[in-house]
């Protein structure tokens, strides 16, 4: 048995399945992975991310530190502001993605997946050196719900913040309801408009039952990781573990539009991913979409003109397009281009996909 | 949903049901659609096929992951459930009528089928 969330309880009262996801035991799905999806894309839909971890850094040189361990510039992150990261190795590959959301000039939030907390908190104490910085790992007092639809918004209106109060997109804020004080931002993992409520255990099953009684009019359901993971795939987010690891670089993985090569600090990796922005890259992640019928998943081989030139990382099913999706890498050196023809061995047959832009599906965030 | 009567039922869900003439229907249990979740593509074998025991001859995908499915006893495909490649969700929908998988010429199926549950005995055992 895996840890278990604040909601636990309320998952299989409401008959979830629940599987072991990076150490926790969590909803796969609730009735149907499929309408779950639509429900999402259609009205809105609430996701249990507190398996997610959050890290505190703080102290006189927060900045300088966290601008030692990722290639985005930390110094130019503006109060209140969230910034898509990535915690960089020596050898440019990727310890974890992550959200950091500046709380203070001197104090940030860092949201790290589930499975890699405890790496990514030891991680940053090995890479302390002589900076003042404080490290705090409160992932087991802090839950997090995401809120994502087009009609989140709508319902954190109803829920008392209005949409003028309401934080803008890559933004966070304090927020107090009731009793139940913590924070929310405008972000999340399905290329919807949406939140993240980050509060504390004691608030956590007060405010899911406020949420879903702010939503019942809007028809939001709880949704669990399957669809999260078919809803993050349309909108080709990355998944550390799949598309993401400890052998991919940030540039290998199209990643290059979130680093900055004008930043002046040194950071773990720097020289291996400004060397892949100026003379490019020996392997790169595609997306493709399946013109034979089957499905691609997550380490099937990609071949390319008789030849295998790589493996599929995320694939599936998606709802929205009726079609079989997937993303993977592939050689360089193959000049695989978009809509060229590429091969995926699927039980030991090979059936053809087509090199398709991404996001597969447009992600519809409101950026005001 | 009702549940044919006669059918047996093998450790890894699937069910044989009798049709006569040595001729049996092979498909998923209830309880298999229910846990494989929404099933969004199925690959069925060519008919003529001849399959022993035990062996691989389907594949079943939901959204989250790909199923095999195997023989409950031996024997040649004489049919294949066209409608479901088209429309997969038939088999979430109608696992024992619309949603039936191949059908089986089993001489042999007597013989091979002393391992398979009754229904009432297949359920009991999931509990």
């Amino acid at each position: 048995m895996g840890n278990k969330t604040v909601f636990y309880d309320k998952h299989l009262e409401l008959g979830a399945r629940m599987v072991e996801f990076g150490g926790w035991d969590m909803p796969v799905q609730y009735a149907s992975i499929i309408e779950e999806h639509r429900t999402v894309r259609s009205s809105a839909g609430v996701f249990d991310v507190s398996h997610m971890g959050q890290i505190f850094v703080s102290g006189r040189q927060a900045v300088d530190f966290l601008q030692s361990v990722v290639p985005q510039d930390i110094s130019k992150l503006k109060l209140l502001k969230a910034e898509y990261c990535q915690l960089t190795k020596n050898d440019g590959c990727l310890v974890d993605d992550l959200i950091i959301y500046r709380l203070l000039d001197e104090k940030f939030l860092v949201i790290a997946n589930a499975a890699n907390i405890q790496k990514d908190f030891n991680w940053l104490k090995d890479n302390i050196n002589n900076f003042e910085v404080i490290l705090e790992n409160k992932s087991d007092e802090y839950s997090m719900l995401a809120l994502q639809g087009q009609n989140a918004s709508k319902i954190v209106e109803k829920l008392g913040i209005s949409e003028s109060e309401q934080p803008s997109f890559f933004t966070i804020k304090t927020f107090k309801l009731s009793n139940i004080e913590g924070y929310i931002s405008r972000t999340g993992y399905t290329g919807e408009d949406g939140f993240e409520f980050i509060i504390k255990n004691e608030y956590a099953i007060e405010l899911w039952d406020m949420i879903f009684k702010a939503g019942e009019q809007f028809g939001l359901k709880p949704i669990g990781l399957g669809a999260r993971d078919t809803l993050r795939l349309e909108t080709a987010l990355m998944l550390y573990g799949n598309d993401l690891t400890e052998d991919t670089t940030p540039v290998e993985a199209g990643l290059k539009w979130s680093i900055p090569v004008d930043k002046i600090s040194d950071y773990n990796g720097k020289d291996v991913i400004m060397n892949q922005i100026r003379n490019g890259v020996s392997k790169k992640l595609i997306g493709f979409e399946m013109t034979d019928r089957a499905i691609p998943r997550h380490e099937y081989d990609i071949y390319f003109n008789g030849h295998k030139t790589g493996v599929v990382t995320s694939g599936g099913y998606s709802p929205t397009l009726d079609k079989n999706i997937g993303m993977g890498y592939v050689e360089t050196k193959d000049n695989i281009t978009l809509d060229a023809t590429i091969e995926i061995m699927v039980r030991n047959k090979l059936y053809k996909a087509k090199v398709v832009k991404r996001p597969f599906v447009a992600k519809r965030y409101k950026i005001s | 949903m009702i549940v044919p009567e006669g059918i047996l039922c093998s450790k890894s869900h699937e069910y044989l049901l009798e049709n006569g003439d040595s001729v049996y229907t092979v498909g998923l249990t209830d309880y298999a659609v229910e846990q494989l979740g929404d099933i969004v593509f199925v690959e069925l074998p060519e008919v003529g096929t001849e399959y022993s025991k035990g062996e691989v001859f389907a594949t079943v995908e939901s959204v989250k992951a790909a199923s095999e499915i195997y023989m409950p006893v031996g024997g040649k495909i004489v049919e294949v459930n066209e409608k479901i490649v088209e429309t997969p969700e038939i088999l979430n929908e109608s696992p024992f009528e619309d949603g039936w998988l191949v059908k089986i010429e089993s001489p042999d199926a007597l013989a091979e089928s002393g391992d398979l549950l009754e229904y009432s005995d297949y359920k009991e055992e999931l509990e």
